[in-house]
């Protein structure tokens, strides 16, 4: 946690380690497993991609929407300058996220806002529960 | 019903935000991966030497969502930086855009060393 540009003195190093155990990330395992991490969700209407991409703008992001899929493509790149410490990931990133119900193409709307991106996917006419009144003879 | 407010805020799992800390000719940069926070949220203090950054999400999905498969969720971000004494601290300058919060630290201008000329006797 400690970051001392002068690494010659970091002496109170033994307590920020404690520390810093008791604020890692109980799910920081998961995070890693790829970048973004995704959130997928739906209600009624629509079908709801979210990504945490900091620092990207949407113009950066690809999304591609296939029949059954839906890729996120695009790159972050990493300021220039001399390295203390880097951990925010950065290169080229891929994720292909599964939706197993048809939707509106047409209508699918993206945004992005404090570096987290939203995709709307508008679930087909077809598939929505309809009532169906029954006149009773 | 805020005493629930208060319990529920305290519950929010904490994570240390990736931080980039990198130099260069115009003093350091400072760049933390805050994702979801708006600039609101966030809370940046400078204490003696050590500069804390902290921030809460607020993702408030729609209602009726359900989830399907959840990678991240609200939370707080926090970290603190140790700064050294080549930092002008009057000077520190922080800016977030599209949740990164970016901190540039100037140097302090250096006190150019005097040479003294030794006149001939």
């Amino acid at each position: 946690m400690v970051i001392d540009f002068n690494t010659l003195y970091n002496f109170p190093s033994r307590l920020d380690r404690v520390f810093e155990e008791f604020l890692r990330s109980p799910m920081g395992d998961d995070r890693r497993l790829a970048y973004p991490p995704l959130n997928l969700s739906s209600d009624d209407e629509h079908i709801y991609v979210r990504a945490e991409i900091p620092g990207m703008s949407i113009d950066d992001v690809e999304l591609t929407l296939t029949d059954k899929t839906l890729v996120l493509k695009g790159e972050r790149g990493a300021p220039q300058g001399k390295y203390y410490r880097q951990e925010r990931p950065s290169g080229v990133f891929h994720r292909v996220v599964n939706i197993g119900v048809p939707v509106d193409r047409d209508k699918v709307s993206a945004s992005m806002k404090d570096g987290v991106l939203t995709v709307t996917l508008p679930k087909s006419e077809e598939i929505k529960p309809r009532t169906i009144s029954i006149d009773v003879g | 019903m805020s005493e629930i407010a208060k319990t529920n805020e305290k519950s929010l799992p904490k994570y240390r935000p990736a931080t980039d800390i990198l130099e260069r000719e115009d003093g350091f940069y400072i760049y933390i991966d805050m994702p979801g926070v708006r600039k609101e949220d966030m809370v940046i203090d400078l204490q003696e030497d050590e500069l804390t950054v902290s921030g809460k999400t607020t993702l408030a999905p729609a209602e009726g969502e359900k989830f399907l498969e959840m990678q991240f969720g609200d939370c707080e971000y926090v970290r603190s930086i140790s700064i050294s004494d080549i930092v002008d601290r009057e000077r520190i300058k922080a800016s977030l855009e599209g949740g990164v919060l970016q901190l540039h630290l100037p140097k302090v201008e250096k006190v150019q060393p005097k040479r003294i000329s030794i006149a001939q006797g």
